[in-house]
């Protein structure tokens, strides 16, 4: 009975408030915790990049995806940039370069940079 | 080298036989600051045991694991195309040894709060500051009971946990005949890897297309669709196994008639020749006591992830109750093991932990000996809900199956199996 009533309800609501009803029904949008990017947690975020790049961005020996161990920050940015933008070619980075932020790619790559 | 390990590892249970790991100090002449005990060596556990030692040599960190070497799930499926052998899916633990973790071979039967201990089948307890509990999943045979002795698991196998079954079950594929029916039950999500039984249907199918033309597979899905992946499995079953695989949804398995070899289902029965039953999954049994979500999982802190039902006992990977969009792969317990290294040196280095722990999953299915497709998503902690949410706007999956991927899953198996025990 109450959710017939609330599918009443919402239904209306629907007819005569499209944009209203769209707005009330989105979830609200994450607060995601704002980004660590002290050495600390870049270094943290970092190792997420492992499974596929090695541990501290040293790829295992025969691994098809380039290290990232000590290359220069300038060129990590640009990449993570170029990835997010599309202007690079991808088959994935395109969809995980989109999870970060400028600060957060520009401390994970001044990590990679000091692993020797 | 398996003469070394098992040296060492004899070395190491004497060691705590004798109670207080006296001369195993985590630092040369130094007093380790405090033990962590870690309960099973999979992705997330062995990722936590070697982080920890590189994040901070000075707290010990002993490894309780059952199986002599780490075989991994991820890739285990193409050992059943015969595209990869046991070998190639199994890593020594020696690797962790030489970050000083101490490994020992041994069941973790009970985690004993009060006294601090964990209780093993053959060995002394391990005494522990924290402990982490990471035992991947245990299988609800209940749901299907005929199927509650060890004679009838050893018969209709499930190769959900990769080992002695996975070579099994490729054994009872290459006896049989062609122009038979492999039938496979999958259970009701949540349960370990979504795309694998999928994935799996696509390798044998490649068997199958090679070596047996005129068998069939048979697909009984208790869930409504294909629960990861679906459009991109879907063709890749009708482009490359047109007319072998036959996919029913909504089918929930209730027992298996062995004599028969038959699954029993709510409504019909159906024969096969092999039958693969994925009984729905549970926590670990050792994580038992932590259980708090629908009698099946286990709930945590995504900051430490200390268990809502104890303190200092952190639990991750597949054993978890999921946060939104997280699935039990390998790639997520590798992250969970990282943040919670990681929360641990700090914990007990009287620090806070990082207020924002960012994970990564990245899950690569093979559809063929060459062929891959992924999903991919990126998770950051949301201060309000207290958990672990997907990206908005990041994430997602393959446009087609593609040649360049299956080369990126075995660059990414190399890599998360070093990042794990290397």
């Amino acid at each position: 009975m109450r959710y017939r009533l609330a599918g009443l309800l919402s239904g209306l609501a629907f007819v005569a408030l499209p944009g209203a009803f769209a707005q009330q029904a989105a979830p609200p949008p994450p607060a995601f915790a704002p980004a660590n990017t002290t050495q600390e947690g870049a270094r943290a975020m970092a190792s997420t990049c492992a499974a596929c790049h090695g541990t501290h961005g040293k790829a295992a020996p025969g691994a098809a995806v380039a290290g990232l161990a000590g290359r220069p920050a300038g060129e990590t940015i640009q990449a993570m940039k170029d990835f997010r933008e599309g202007k690079r070619p991808a088959t994935l980075m395109h969809q995980i370069a989109k999870g970060f932020s400028e600060p957060e790619v520009a401390a994970m790559a001044e990590y990679f940079a000091r692993q020797q | 080298m398996r003469i070394d390990r098992r040296q060492f590892l004899k070395a190491g249970a004497a060691g705590l036989a004798l109670g207080g790991l006296p001369g195993c100090a985590g630092v040369a002449g130094s007093t380790p600051k405090a033990r962590v005990a870690v309960v099973g060596g999979g992705f997330g556990g062995a990722t936590t045991a070697r982080y920890i030692r590189m994040l901070d040599p000075a707290i010990e960190v002993v490894l309780i694991e059952p199986n002599a070497a780490f075989v991994s799930c991820p890739i285990s499926n193409m050992v059943l195309g015969g595209f990869r052998t046991m070998a190639d899916i199994t890593t020594p633990y020696a690797g962790l040894a030489r970050h000083g973790v101490k490994v020992v071979q041994d069941t973790a039967t009970a985690i004993d709060l009060e006294k601090k201990q964990v209780r093993l089948a053959r060995g002394a307890p391990v005494v522990f500051d924290r402990v982490v509990v990471s035992p991947g999943i245990d299988f609800m045979w209940e749901a299907l009971p005929s199927m509650g002795s060890a004679d009838a698991q050893s018969r209709v196998l499930h190769a959900w946990k990769a080992g002695p079954q996975t070579a099994m079950l490729r054994r009872q594929l290459e006896a049989m005949p062609d122009g038979g029916v492999f039938v496979m039950t999958i259970p009701l999500a949540p349960y370990r890897c979504p795309p694998g039984p999928y994935e799996r249907a696509c390798q044998v199918a490649a068997y199958f297309k090679a070596a047996k033309p005129r068998s069939k597979i048979l697909l009984l899905d208790e869930n409504g669709d294909v629960t990861s992946k679906g459009p991109l499995f879907k063709k890749a079953w009708s482009e490359l196994y047109a007319g072998m695989i036959e996919y029913r949804p909504n089918s929930k398995a209730i027992d298996i008639d062995l004599a028969a070899s038959t699954v029993k289902l709510e409504f019909g029965d159906q024969k096969g020749d092999v039958l693969n039953v994925l009984p729905p999954m549970k926590a670990g049994n050792v994580a038992a006591p932590f259980i708090t979500a629908n009698r099946r999982w286990c709930e945590v802190d995504w900051i430490t992830f200390e268990s809502k039902a104890a303190r200092g006992v952190h639990i991750l990977g597949d054993s978890l109750q999921i946060a939104p969009a997280m699935p039990k792969s390998a790639t997520m317990a590798n992250g969970h093991g990282k943040v919670c290294a990681a929360a641990i040196v700090s914990l007990l280095n009287g620090q806070a932990p990082n207020p924002s722990p960012t994970l990564i999953n990245t899950c690569y299915s093979m559809v063929s000996d060459k062929l891959a497709i992924h999903v991919a998503s990126v998770h950051k902690y949301d201060l309000n809900d207290r958990t672990f949410k997907a990206v908005p706007g990041a994430g997602g999956v393959s446009p087609a199956m593609n040649e360049a991927e299956g080369g990126y899953t075995m660059n990414w198996a190399r890599n998360i199996w070093a990042d794990t025990l290397a």
